[in-house]
């Protein structure tokens, strides 16, 4: 018998009782016995018929290709051409070779022309994919939503979106936002009495004048410093105490004698308003405390509950 | 043809030329395309938020913040629309960075405020109780560096044609004209315009009295350059 294979033989015992060994002392560790791990997840059956299939598809590999080295004569015809003195045999290309070459060749140009241009794989045709996802499901499950579970998407929106600068507890953190736990402070008011402000955002033609524009029709001029301190107290203070009468005289007729604004023409600065809020987010505001940015990023319905859930804070 | 090449090494390199110069049109092509051109809405940095933008390189802003919103839902629905190549154009270099241990920062001007960005610059936690963010109160006091910003300003308008002092497209079809300063005078006047608009809004009392004074603190060009990227 040639050498060779006593040796393949003798190899091939060594590995598989090295795998073997491995294998007990694997199940030593995990107190399970080896028919146990064989019976148990079929992935650790495969590991093994793996390892095993692995030691003998080596040793008949090697087996062949030193045998081949061994008694293999060179006899092929050499190319005409030597490259610094080496020649390269001219034998015919190996069938399983070629075959694959030329599969590689059709598979590229079916890729280059059709695979990647028309099937591939597109980042943004996933996101797009997510979002229609999305908008089925908001729709179906939250657009006909009303009253308590409006006010609490509107809670979990606000915290995402506003408590930032509004605070969680919506009371402005410090005066770095208005206080949404009250509808409007007096300097806000102020503000307003004397900048004017812009209702183009409840959708009108005509902004609130500043005070120049202003007029108290009980002293028949326009408003004075004092009055706007009178009446931005009263306003901030639920529509009590004194500056009633300039409120009468010069806010009534737009904003209502009760203060709770009219359609179109101006809003309610009693209480907060769902529509005031959405116009809010539609627009953003400059005021009294600083710039709050619009939202658009927010839908219809976000908008909306975030309305609900304001004018439920100040309830 | 092969057999040939090889024995005229000048074709042979003529050869080897043509192989890797279409290799390179193929990486170089795709850079003149529409997508990577500025995107319609993008508009160059003026010089106070170029000198912005070198605050936030300086301090390293980009460590902790990207700018590069992803498609994903997640992402778009707090950062706003996913980031488009055309709107690097003007950013040199872009700041994507590469991790966020804050929140992205590509379009923080369309959802903060100048007033924002004040209390959180000189305390994070009065306005983000969690925040882990450092307070950078010495941005209020050194003054930003508009001479580096309007030098960078020339170069990139001689040797990239940025377009200043030129109609830039804005989404809702009309056009914009983002000003630089013939000269470092002109530049610094402009800056400061800018400045004193941002500083309006502002509160704090010694940055104000700076920018009434001419100077710009690196607050100031920070916020113009945060309010910038929409």
């Amino acid at each position: 018998m040639n050498k060779l294979y006593l040796w393949g033989i003798i190899i091939t015992v060594v590995m598989l009782a090295a795998t073997y060994y491995t294998l007990v002392i694997t199940a030593g560790d995990s107190g399970k016995s080896l028919s146990e791990i064989l019976s148990g997840d079929i992935v650790n059956a495969l590991a093994i018929a793996g390892a095993v299939a692995l030691v003998f598809i080596t040793i008949f590999v090697v087996i062949k290709y030193v045998r081949q080295m061994q008694t293999d004569t060179a006899d092929g015809k050499l190319a005409h051409e030597k490259w610094d003195g080496i020649g390269e045999y001219l034998n015919e290309l190996p069938m399983g070779w070629a075959i694959m070459f030329l599969l590689t060749i059709i598979w590229g140009m079916w890729y280059f022309v059709l695979g990647y241009p028309v099937n591939a794989y597109s980042q943004i045709g996933e996101y797009n994919e997510d979002v229609a996802v999305h908008n089925a499901k908001f729709e179906k499950e939250y657009e006909s939503i009303t009253g308590e579970r409006l006010v609490e998407m509107g809670e979990s929106v606000y915290l995402a979106e506003c408590k930032v600068c509004h605070g969680i507890s919506a009371d402005g953190i410090d005066g770095k936002a208005a206080n949404l736990n009250a509808r409007i402070e007096a300097k806000s008011v102020k503000y307003a009495i004397e900048h004017g402000a812009n209702n183009h955002l409840l959708g009108m033609e005509n902004p609130m004048p500043d005070r120049n524009g202003l007029m108290n029709n009980n002293t028949g001029a326009l408003i004075t410093d004092a009055e706007i301190d009178a009446v931005s107290t009263f306003v901030a203070n639920k529509m009590t105490g004194a500056g009633a009468d300039v409120f009468a005289g010069t806010c009534a007729v737009c904003h209502g004698e009760d203060g709770k604004g009219m359609e179109s023409v101006a809003p309610n600065i009693v209480a907060f308003t769902p529509e005031l809020v959405i116009n809010i987010l539609n627009h953003g505001k400059k005021g009294a405390i600083g710039a709050m940015p619009a939202f658009d990023r927010l839908n219809a319905k976000q908008k909306e509950a975030v309305g609900a859930y304001i004018t439920s804070l100040s309830k | 043809m092969f057999h040939w090449l090889e024995k005229h090494p000048f074709f042979f390199a003529v050869a080897v030329f043509l192989v890797i110069a279409f290799a390179g049109l193929i990486e170089i092509l795709p850079n003149f395309a529409q997508a990577s051109r500025p995107v319609i809405g993008t508009a160059p940095y003026s010089t106070l938020e170029l000198a912005g933008r070198h605050v936030y390189i300086k301090n390293s802003c980009n460590a902790c913040h990207s700018q590069l919103v992803r498609p994903f839902k997640s992402e778009t629905d707090r950062y706003g629309h996913y980031s488009l190549s055309g709107e690097y154009a003007y950013d040199r270099p872009f700041l994507w960075g590469s991790k966020r241990t804050g929140p992205d920062l590509m379009r923080v001007g369309n959802y903060r405020t100048t007033d924002w960005h004040e209390n959180h610059m000189k305390s994070p936690t009065s306005v983000v109780p969690g925040s882990i963010m450092p307070a950078y109160a010495w941005m209020f006091t050194n003054k930003a560096d508009i001479e580096t910003a309007y030098a960078e300003q020339l170069t990139v308008a001689q040797f990239f044609s940025v377009p200043y002092n030129k109609p830039v497209p804005m989404k809702d079809g009309s056009t914009m004209e983002v000003k630089m300063g013939a000269d470092l005078a002109e530049a610094n006047k402009l800056a400061l315009e800018q400045a004193s608009l941002i500083a309006a809004d502002m509160k704090d009392q010694d940055v104000k009295d700076a920018v009434a004074n001419g100077q710009i603190p690196e607050i100031v060009a920070l916020i113009a350059y945060m309010n910038s990227l929409k």
